[in-house]
């Protein structure tokens, strides 16, 4: 099985369509009653001057049922999680939180996985980590790896196929 | 001597090794002893926006881990610092996804208890160790060194989920600093982040967010610009040429971890505080004495 089968859960279709459908309507249930536009979410943005996220919009756009476009647009992808939003909100609404579900959503329809999230997810599949062991430079240009440092080894998974195991099933579970 | 797991997670082990080694240089002066444990994997936060029940289990499968050791755990990354955080929150909170995420963790004969603390750098010194006992060890002391703090959004927010410092006006390293002779001045872009979350999918607009901060760092006239994340030190050190680039200017920011510095202060050889892998122009400072 691919990661993008493990990811987007390639078979039957239809009632994964209905799945997320029902998880869409919920969410939208969940999302706060609370929002009353203030935006103080979107004043502190750190991704609203670069671009162009606004998270109180997105709040709105959900409660009208826009759903769906929110879960296919490229905007989503725009959070860098800082979680301001979430701090500063007076109504505890979290626009964060409600952008990861978002994004989680967008991968679980089988959407294309942006960007290194994939190759992420292999490495962590495969060792553990999101990235194994690299050389680095120092200033004067000189290669060096982590045994070079005195370094003890890496903290990994020891039963790899167990570690598999569980998060293969994982990857297609229902979120 | 207090004993702690230390909890490496991914980006400090594989790549910013100046963080691991000033740490295990500096953390045996204040007695404090860490323990290396096998069998940790990633905390599962950059997998958040793909997973979030992923990032869970991951989460728990660490703790897990960690609690058979029965030894609280030392977090030097803010990233995994949140992640495990929130993961023992909702464990400790939501009886039916903890029995579901315990069930997954018997696969590899673990289980979730939540029996274990967690410390972040900047709680371990500011609150575990104080600074009446790192005063202790200052041999050169930095005086009158401007610097700027960054502590990173991770290590600062959510305050819900319970974090190490203030969320909206962090003090601790600069109540370190200060006990290192420097002068830690708050600045307007303080709180501003690194970008680094966006690295995975919009890696431009990741270094224009580091390339905007550095440049009123630069700008304000610091000296060095002090960070304790190896999410964020690899936007504000290594990357900081290109990130200079997407603002069109020449940085040139010393940037340095905090434990680098408490170890020059202390009298650490540069090299084995991995100050030659710093790629900022850290010479260009006279960082307690050559």
């Amino acid at each position: 099985m691919s990661i993008v089968d493990l990811t987007s859960m390639g078979e039957s279709q239809v009632a994964l369509r209905k799945e997320i459908n029902e998880r869409l309507s919920r969410l939208q249930d969940e999302i706060s009653d609370y929002c009353f536009q203030c935006a103080k979410c979107t004043s502190g943005c750190e991704a609203h001057k670069l671009l162009e996220l606004e998270p109180h919009k997105i709040v709105a756009l959900l409660k009208r049922g826009l759903i769906d476009e929110m879960v296919n647009s490229d905007i989503i992808w725009t959070c860098m999680s800082c979680f301001k939003c979430r701090e500063r909100c007076p109504q505890k609404v979290a626009p964060v939180e409600i952008l990861f579900a978002l994004k989680n959503m967008a991968v679980a329809s089988g959407k294309q996985i942006p960007g290194k999230y994939t190759a992420m997810l292999q490495s962590i599949l495969s060792i553990g980590l999101i990235q194994d062991v690299q050389s680095v430079m120092t200033r004067d240009s000189k290669t060096l790896k982590r045994d070079d440092l005195g370094l003890p080894e890496v903290s990994k998974p020891v039963d790899v196929a167990k570690f598999q195991m569980v998060l293969s099933k994982l990857a297609v579970e229902k979120v | 001597m207090k004993k702690y797991a230390l909890y490496p997670g991914c980006v400090m082990p594989t790549e910013q090794y100046a963080y691991e080694q000033s740490i295990r240089e500096v953390l045996p002066f204040l007695d404090i002893e860490l323990v290396d444990i096998k069998g940790f994997s990633c905390c599962g936060e950059p997998m958040k926006s793909v997973n979030q029940l992923m990032t869970l289990y991951l989460s728990a499968r660490n703790l897990a881990i960690a609690e058979k050791q029965g030894l609280d755990l030392f977090v030097p990354c803010p990233i995994c610092h949140l992640s495990l955080s929130e993961c023992q929150r909702v464990m400790d909170n939501n009886v039916e996804m903890r029995d579901r995420v315990n069930g997954m963790l018997v696969t590899e004969g673990l289980k979730y208890e939540g029996t274990i603390g967690m410390f972040h750098t900047v709680d371990l010194l500011h609150d575990v160790i104080g600074v009446e006992e790192i005063k202790k060890h200052v041999k050169k002391p930095l005086d009158g060194l401007k610097v700027a703090t960054h502590y990173g959004c991770h290590l600062i927010r959510p305050s819900e989920i319970g974090r190490p410092v203030d969320s909206e006006n962090p003090q601790k390293m600069e109540t370190v600093l200060k006990a290192l002779g420097a002068e830690p001045l708050d600045y307007p872009e303080k709180l501003d982040c690194c970008g680094a979350m966006l690295s995975a999918n919009l890696p431009e607009s990741a270094l224009t967010k580091t390339g905007q901060k550095l440049q009123k760092v630069q700008e304000h006239g610091f000296d060095v610009f002090v960070d304790v994340c190896p999410w964020c030190h690899r936007m504000f050190d290594s990357r900081q040429v290109k990130a200079g680039e997407t603002v069109a200017a020449k940085l040139e920011v010393p940037v340095v971890y905090l434990t680098q510095l408490l170890g020059l202060t202390f009298g650490v050889d540069r090299e084995k505080l991995g100050l030659n892998l710093n790629l900022s122009p850290v010479d260009k400072i006279n960082l307690g004495g050559k």
